[in-house]
């Protein structure tokens, strides 16, 4: 009798969690989305069918932690492979890195699968790429954020600290208070060129400004992306404290700053990062988004995706800058209209090196 | 130097806040006991009071709860689902469910089947981390902001209020004057220190917080005042007395999971809904461990955990907020250990006296010696002083009896 009453409460709970899924499952407009979805590939099916007809490129696609849907960074990389899906023909095979023990098995199925080139998203990949690379020799490698001239791999990387440089002139134009801020992720080179960029980008316009400065978490804490609460105390302290306009290149935590700006008010803006996060905002969000710093990892993308296609097997360091628009700043919303013809007297001093921004601190 | 209880609660809360007020005062870091960096650290303290609450309610009853971390997932997950969907409140709700049916599985697999403890909490975390993974997949991929890791903005809050006339709160449309944050602006010795605390504590107020902060009197009041309590925690000191007493123990265990699980599904929610308003992948970030320690600070009573947690918390919450003032910290820390020695020194302890006068030093030099603080050691700051509290303090932690010893039915006989 006992041993039944057992496998009875085991049975429930069983059935409630299948419960729970099944109601995930069958919410309404996950399914209605789905069948979107479906409508959608098929129209592509139909109408690529002519000139996709007989390839079989493959482009392997290996996130970040975060992935397709993160809203910044890694969606920026998931736009330039659905564009080299479309444009270029390619089958797309993503892969997410939900652990760093993720990496290595991510890239040996992605490389083992034929995939050509492998989009390798993020510069924590480093201490893995090199031993995959080499065991890979006909397979070219993307890798954003990259930091090593290695023979098959294509190091991506990106002037952040230019387009930083664009978004504090803007910040610093836009301030009424002659105070703004800002929220690193990790505290790693990568993430200072950023805080140098705006910090320089704000003393360019006005060299009083106070610009502070603050990061969530040590090189390696990989809870400095995802810790949208602690981003919000600290911009919600700077904006009670005087700050108008505070910019966070911290992945994910920055979905905390745009809070505390709701939250702070009329007058509270914030700044995104890698991708225009206007378009993952609220409707209430939307009011204080100035403006992204845009990390254009798409072109990064689509640009490797193209030069394989085009039989260039070679390794070696791109930057992608101003000048190639590889980073840039977001108009959406308008609230910069007033100040773009100076950001662009700006952003054409970067180019020509009439202003060279420096990218420590 | 024996002291009664008001005398000493007296003590524990007015020496350090005057302790502060000194270091305030010597160094001009107004931010240490200012009212934004209290009501910080109280956000901040919250999901780490609950997962340690839950810690507590699962210990008391027997079981030891490794899976308060997973737990904590499912309840940002269902909590980020159900208030994106229905609602702030609905969410709670939600999230709340969401971490008492972790408590369920880690019941049935632990009272049911007599699985190890650990490994079931263990396999509890990794479950739910890639479970709502899966779930995520299916609910939030292809809306605008969601994806795999991260649920859609929510649109709606849970309301903010401040206390009226101590924090300047209406009451029917009345302003209510503010008076503790006029006295935190005079900046005098102590009354303003307490003060700005208060003041941090009364304004701005989530109810969700309020609630999270209520499970403490609560676990009390059930633990320790009721009869169910009684017989809850004799299940974790002695089940088989428990069971000749016609304690129904098995009943009682997975009564005791299931709160615990709603507690930490209550923080998850709390992270999703109140502190941020979305469900992110890895939000929990270690909380419910954190929450464990400050379980095994307390000694396994409520206000206990409460203060681990408020240490946490306020650590966490001078790192953000105030983090100019952090190295200000260790001249605080130094300090209260030199009190601290002179105490051990009255009562000829000499043991603990020259552990603190260790921790003084260390502390004094740090302080001197650096000026800015590295953010790798302003991290690890809570960690250091509960393995000091924990070191001082060891000798009279007193866990659970038989918290960890699985038991089956009718073993007296």
């Amino acid at each position: 009798m006992r041993k039944h009453k057992g496998l009875k409460s085991a049975a429930l709970a069983l059935a409630a969690f299948a419960l729970i899924a099944s109601a995930c499952g069958s919410d309404d407009e996950a399914a209605d989305d789905v069948s979107d979805d479906t409508e959608a590939t098929e129209e592509v099916a139909d109408e690529a069918s002519d000139p996709c007809e007989g390839t079989d490129l493959k482009l392997g696609l290996a996130f970040d932690t975060g992935g397709r849907g993160d809203g910044t960074f890694n969606d920026s990389a998931a736009r330039g492979a659905d564009q080299a899906a479309t444009e270029l023909c390619y089958t797309v095979q993503e892969l997410e890195a939900t652990t760093d023990d993720d990496r290595k098995p991510n890239l040996e199925a992605l490389s083992g699968a034929g995939n050509n080139p492998v989009i390798v998203v993020g510069f924590a990949f480093g201490g893995v790429i090199e031993e995959i690379a080499a065991a890979n020799p006909d397979t070219v490698y993307g890798w954003v954020d990259g930091y090593l001239d290695l023979p098959n791999v294509k190091t991506l990387t990106f002037a952040e600290h230019e387009g930083s440089f664009l978004v504090g002139a803007a910040a610093a134009l836009k301030s009424a208070t002659g105070t703004i801020g800002f929220i690193g992720g990790q505290e790693i080179d990568l993430i200072k060129k950023f805080e140098a960029g705006y910090i320089a980008g704000a003393k360019a316009i006005n060299p009083d400004i106070v610009v502070k400065s603050q990061y969530l978490g040590a090189a390696g804490d990989n809870a400095a992306w995802g810790s949208p609460d602690k981003a919000k105390e600290i911009a919600l302290a700077w904006y009670k404290d005087g700050a108008d306009i505070v910019y966070t290149a911290a992945g994910g935590s920055g979905r905390g700053t745009i809070e505390a700006a709701v939250e702070a008010g009329e007058g509270k803006w914030a700044i995104g990062v890698d991708s225009d996060e206007y378009f993952v905002d609220t409707d209430e969000q939307k009011q204080h988004r100035l403006t992204s710093m845009l990390k254009r990892v798409d072109n990064a993308v689509y640009l490797t995706a193209q030069a394989v296609k085009d039989g260039d097997l070679s390794g070696g360091f791109k930057v992608f800058d101003l000048s190639t628009d590889g980073v840039g700043y977001a108009t959406t919303g308008g609230y910069l209209d007033d100040v773009v013809d100076q950001l662009e007297e700006l952003k054409a001093k970067v180019i020509s090196g009439e202003i060279v921004v420096p990218t420590q601190p | 130097m024996k002291l009664t209880g008001r005398a000493r609660l007296l003590v524990f809360f007015a020496v350090p806040v005057a302790l502060m007020s000194i270091v305030r005062l010597w160094s001009g870091e107004d931010a240490l006991t200012s009212s934004d960096t209290i009501g910080a650290s109280l956000r901040l303290s919250v999901p780490i009071l609950l997962a340690g609450m839950a810690g507590l309610w699962a210990e008391r009853c027997g079981v030891l709860n490794i899976g308060i971390e997973g737990m904590m997932i499912f309840g940002t997950w269902f909590g980020g689902w159900g208030a994106w969907q229905f609602g702030p409140w609905v969410g709670l709700m939600f999230a709340v469910v969401g971490g008492m049916l972790g408590g369920l599985i880690h019941a049935v697999a632990t009272v049911r089947f007599n699985v190890d403890q650990i490994i079931s909490g263990v396999v509890l975390n990794l479950l739910a981390f890639f479970g709502v993974r899966y779930m995520s997949d299916l609910a939030f991929v292809g809306q605008p902001g969601g994806g795999v890791s991260q649920s859609p903005p929510q649109t709606s809050a849970i309301p903010r209020f401040d206390i009226p006339v101590l924090s300047g709160g209406e009451v029917f449309g009345w302003k209510s004057p503010n008076i503790l944050l006029n006295l935190e602006e005079r900046g005098w010795f102590f009354v303003s220190d307490l003060a700005g605390i208060l003041h941090g504590l009364t304004h701005n107020l989530s109810w969700g917080t309020v609630i999270g902060v209520a499970a403490v009197p609560a676990t009390f009041w059930i633990l320790w005042r009721t009869r169910i309590g009684l017989r809850l925690r004799s299940s974790g000191e002695s089940p088989v007395a428990a069971e000749t007493l016609g304690v129904n123990v098995i009943r009682l265990r997975y009564l005791g999971l299931l709160v615990s699980g709603g507690l930490a599904g209550y923080a998850g929610g709390i992270l999703s809904i109140v502190a941020s308003s979305y469900y992110r992948q890895g939000q929990t970030a270690g909380r419910g461990y954190i929450g464990l320690a400050t379980m095994i600070f307390g000694n396994w009573r409520p206000v206990g955990v409460l203060g681990g947690a408020s240490l946490f918390g306020y650590a966490e919450g001078v790192k953000l907020v105030a983090n100019d003032a952090i190295s200000t910290l260790f001249l605080f820390v130094a300090l209260a250990a030199v009190l601290l020695v002179v105490a051990a020194v009255v009562n000829r302890n000499t043991t603990r006296g020259i552990v603190t006068a260790f921790v003084a030093v260390i502390a004094a030099y740090t302080y001197l010696a650096i000026d800015d603080v590295p953010e790798s050691l302003t991290q690890s700051l809570p960690y250091f002083a509960t393995l000091v509290v924990l070191a001082t303090a060891s000798q009279r932690l007193r866990p659970p009896a038989m918290a960890g010893i699985p038991y089956r039915r009718g073993e007296s006989h």
